[in-house]
């Protein structure tokens, strides 16, 4: 019998050992004694938990109660000028650092912004606005195919039925949206759950700090590694439970296979879709807009020949591309293994490979943070070590992207073509130059892309243990934010917002081919 | 009956001719329609069923025109090959679905849905969902809401295509006498020559969005005269 690769089992084995011993860290040596158990019950910890969940809640029911109503409205909408424009404007905030966004918001809405909205954005306005800003054009991305996966056919009949607009709903267009809505609210949930740079900029207070504040400050201000090791448990138990829910939800759909195309606009088109379309994209863009405006007002030129701004960009990039590398690479590994027994007809071990590789997500990197904290602090300075910790975390929370990614084109790319390699004795570095590579490096591209953009702008376990040698561009932006130079923090922005951007486009292009 | 006069229509994005139908069917008659796929079997039927709208031309039915009526409000009614049935809601729903809506039905109309049931053989299935039949079961169940809507004119639009051959013989043998009972005017596409000859009396060789020969259906299969229809069953 011939044997497949089996590159996933070491990186798997790897994967468990950089999750799992931090996680042990925390469970054994933190060194908890019995006066750090009552901080357990502290007013304090209740306080920082009520609030994660409530600000989590209320960010999901404000994220997915219009963005249902905006997929909607595209979906009913048909093929109107500039709806390309639009899914690829809802796409960009995805690619935006969190830090940079909540500058954009505050551009905005803020007391000094277009449209003011109440005196002050700090505290739960302003994370809320945020985690919005983020989340809506996510779910509506999310959303928009379970309109498309109706059948024409249900639309037809719809129409020969004579359903009205309600029936429609009740009939054709909620059936589909319950199989996926689950799933979405409870992903948007858990991003605003373990969301850190938007709470850190935009709360903080004693009144508005999540755990993952919470444990952010208890080691940088307080010094303080038990009441951290305590939240980061805390956290991590939540994050497990919503994980597990989530696995819960993932239930199949109950549908006839489907054959015909999927024709889209066959029915009338309603009068209020473009115009929420448009209070859609608006609520996007406008952030975005103002951000750039400020970023051209500022001391621009002034700050574009300090070295600290370049040291720092330089040190943001270097953590992007290695850290897109890593996972990348890992991601080809896993799912090298987990392609080839999926065409083997052994799709249960190949899902579990996969679900296996994609569960680090459900660890937030605070908590892997101070897991290696506790971990290296007696014998080295986690300080000294973070540009790797920094790149491994980065890595961490990208591979379940490149899993989603890179996965289902390996995994068909094998289908197709493994019996064809085989029999023309294709093998080794002629497969992957003629076969592999022209077909996945679309995949690839946006993988790496992907992956290479989000370290970039991470501000999350660089906050915990950056020091003015390590400082990225994130970081730095924060520092001025802090210090309350805003006009160098909006120049600071829209260089990372470009450098997103721009090496987003670039790496999609350069490795995705000119077709990507 | 179903009338059509020169039922034209062209696709957008399509470089070929317009299409230009003429048809009649009389009540309690089955036509059968063959063709090469891309010749507008399909598109006639989604052009009587409203989902198109035709250049010019007429459609009558029982002497009146149709062809400006909303889809709903016409007296057809059309079976696809797959997705007649909503997934989510069990069989006695989506027949029901066909007297209304709103799934509001009185105790006559209940009635009148569980007789359709019994009619095409799948009574005592009520309570299942389309994804735990059969798929023959699933089409008997769209046969059932085509008679509780009880409209004149049946459209079948490659409906039993997907089955075996013994389930689409008796499929089409119930929608012969369902036909027959119901005094309906329909037209049934297919791939299959085979099903033409249980079907129909007459056939109709569709080619290039016309109406290329009709004829009876033995005399156009076995002594056809039009080269592309000897061509297309190629066997000959």
């Amino acid at each position: 019998m011939i044997r497949g690769p089996v590159s996933a089992y070491p990186v798997l084995a790897l994967l468990a050992l950089v999750t799992l011993a931090p996680l042990a860290g925390l469970l054994g040596g933190g060194r908890l004694e019995t006066a750090d158990l009552a901080f357990w019950n502290s007013a304090y910890v209740w306080r920082a938990l009520r609030f994660s969940l409530w600000q989590a809640t209320l960010s999901t029911a404000l994220s997915l109660a219009p963005a249902i109503l905006v997929a909607r409205a595209l979906a009913h909408a048909g093929d109107f000028t500039g709806r390309a424009f639009v899914l690829r404007l809802f796409a960009v905030p995805l690619v935006v650092p969190a830090v940079v966004a909540v500058m954009g918001v505050v551009g905005v809405y803020g007391s000094q912004g277009w449209l003011p909205l109440g005196r002050s954005l700090y505290g739960l306005n302003g994370i809320l606005l945020a985690h919005v800003f983020f989340n809506l054009p996510l779910a509506v991305r999310l959303l928009l195919p379970l309109w498309q996966s109706i059948p024409a056919h249900h639309w037809q009949l719809g129409e020969q039925l004579g359903f009205d607009v309600r029936q429609r709903w009740r009939h054709l267009e909620w059936p589909a949206l319950r199989e996926g809505l689950p799933g979405v609210a409870l992903l948007v949930f858990m991003l605003c759950l373990t969301s850190f740079a938007v709470v850190l900029t935009l709360g903080g207070g004693p009144r508005s700090t999540t755990l993952e504040v919470a444990i952010y400050q208890s080691l940088r201000f307080d010094f303080d590694p038990p009441r951290a090791v305590i939240l980061a448990l805390l956290q991590l138990g939540l994050c497990v439970l919503v994980a597990l829910a989530t696995l819960r939800w993932q239930r199949l759909p109950e549908v006839e296979i489907d054959t015909a195309p999927i024709l889209a606009g066959q029915h009338r088109r309603s009068r209020a879709a473009l115009p929420l379309i448009m209070i859609a994209a608006l609520f996007v863009a406008l952030p975005l807009a103002a951000l750039t405006l400020d970023a051209l007002r500022g001391p621009a030129l002034e700050m574009l020949g300090r070295p600290r701004l370049w040291r720092a960009a330089g040190i943001s990039l270097a953590i992007g591309f290695c850290a897109a590398f890593v996972a990348t690479l890992a991601g080809w590994l896993l799912l090298r293994t987990s392609a080839d027994l999926a065409r083997r007809g052994r799709a249960e071990r190949a899902g579990w490979i996969e679900t296996g590789a994609s569960v680090v997500y459900v660890v937030p990197p605070l908590v892997l943070g101070t897991g290696y904290f506790v971990l290296l602090s007696p014998y080295v300075s986690p300080f000294d070590w973070v540009l790797p910790l920094v790149i491994g975390v980065n890595a961490l929370m990208g591979l379940p992207f490149v899993i989603r990614c890179l996965g289902p084109a390996l995994r068909q790319h094998q289908a197709r073509h493994e019996w064809l390699c085989q029999s023309l004795g294709l093998r080794g570095w002629a497969r992957w130059r003629w076969i592999d590579w022209p077909v996945l490096r679309r995949a690839f591209g946006l993988s790496a892309a992907m992956v290479c953009v989000l370290a970039m702008g991470d501000l999350g376990v660089i906050a915990l243990f950056g020091s003015s040698d390590s400082t990225t561009l994130p970081l730095l932006l924060y520092q001025q934010l802090g210090a309350y130079r805003t006009d160098e923090a909006a120049v600071s922005a829209g260089l990372l917002l470009l450098l997103c951007l721009a090496l987003f486009w670039l790496i999609e292009r350069v490795i995705g081919g000119r077709d990507a | 009956m179903l009338e059509i006069d020169s039922l034209a229509f062209r696709y957008a994005t399509s470089t070929t001719p317009s299409m230009s139908f003429s048809l009649t069917v009389e009540a309690g008659e089955l036509v059968c329609l063959i063709g090469p796929s891309g010749a507008g079997k399909s598109t006639l039927l989604h052009l009587l069923a409203g989902f198109l709208q035709p250049g010019a031309g007429r459609i009558r039915v029982d002497g009146s025109p149709i062809e400006l009526l909303p889809v709903a409000e016409r007296p057809i009614t059309i079976v696809f090959q797959q997705h007649n049935l909503f997934p989510h809601l069990d069989l006695y729903a989506n027949v029901a679905l066909g007297i209304a809506p709103s799934l509001s039905l009185d105790s006559d109309q209940r009635d009148a849905v569980d007789a359709a049931f019994a009619r095409v053989d799948l009574d005592g299935l009520q309570r299942r969902k389309p994804g735990e039949v059969s798929g023959g079961q699933r089409q008997r169940a769209a046969l059932a809401r085509a008679l509780v809507r009880a409209r004149p004119v049946l459209l079948l639009d490659e409906a039993f295509g997907a089955l075996g051959p013994a389930q689409r013989r008796e499929l089409i043998l119930l929608v012969k006498t369902l036909v027959t009972e119901r005094r309906m005017a329909a037209l049934m596409v297919s791939h299959q020559p085979r099903d033409a000859r249980i079907a129909a009396e007459r056939t109709a060789f569709v080619l290039d969005g016309r109406i290329a020969a009709i004829d009876s259906t033995g005399a156009l299969l076995d002594t056809p005269e039009l080269p592309a229809v000897r061509d297309y069953l190629g066997e000959l």
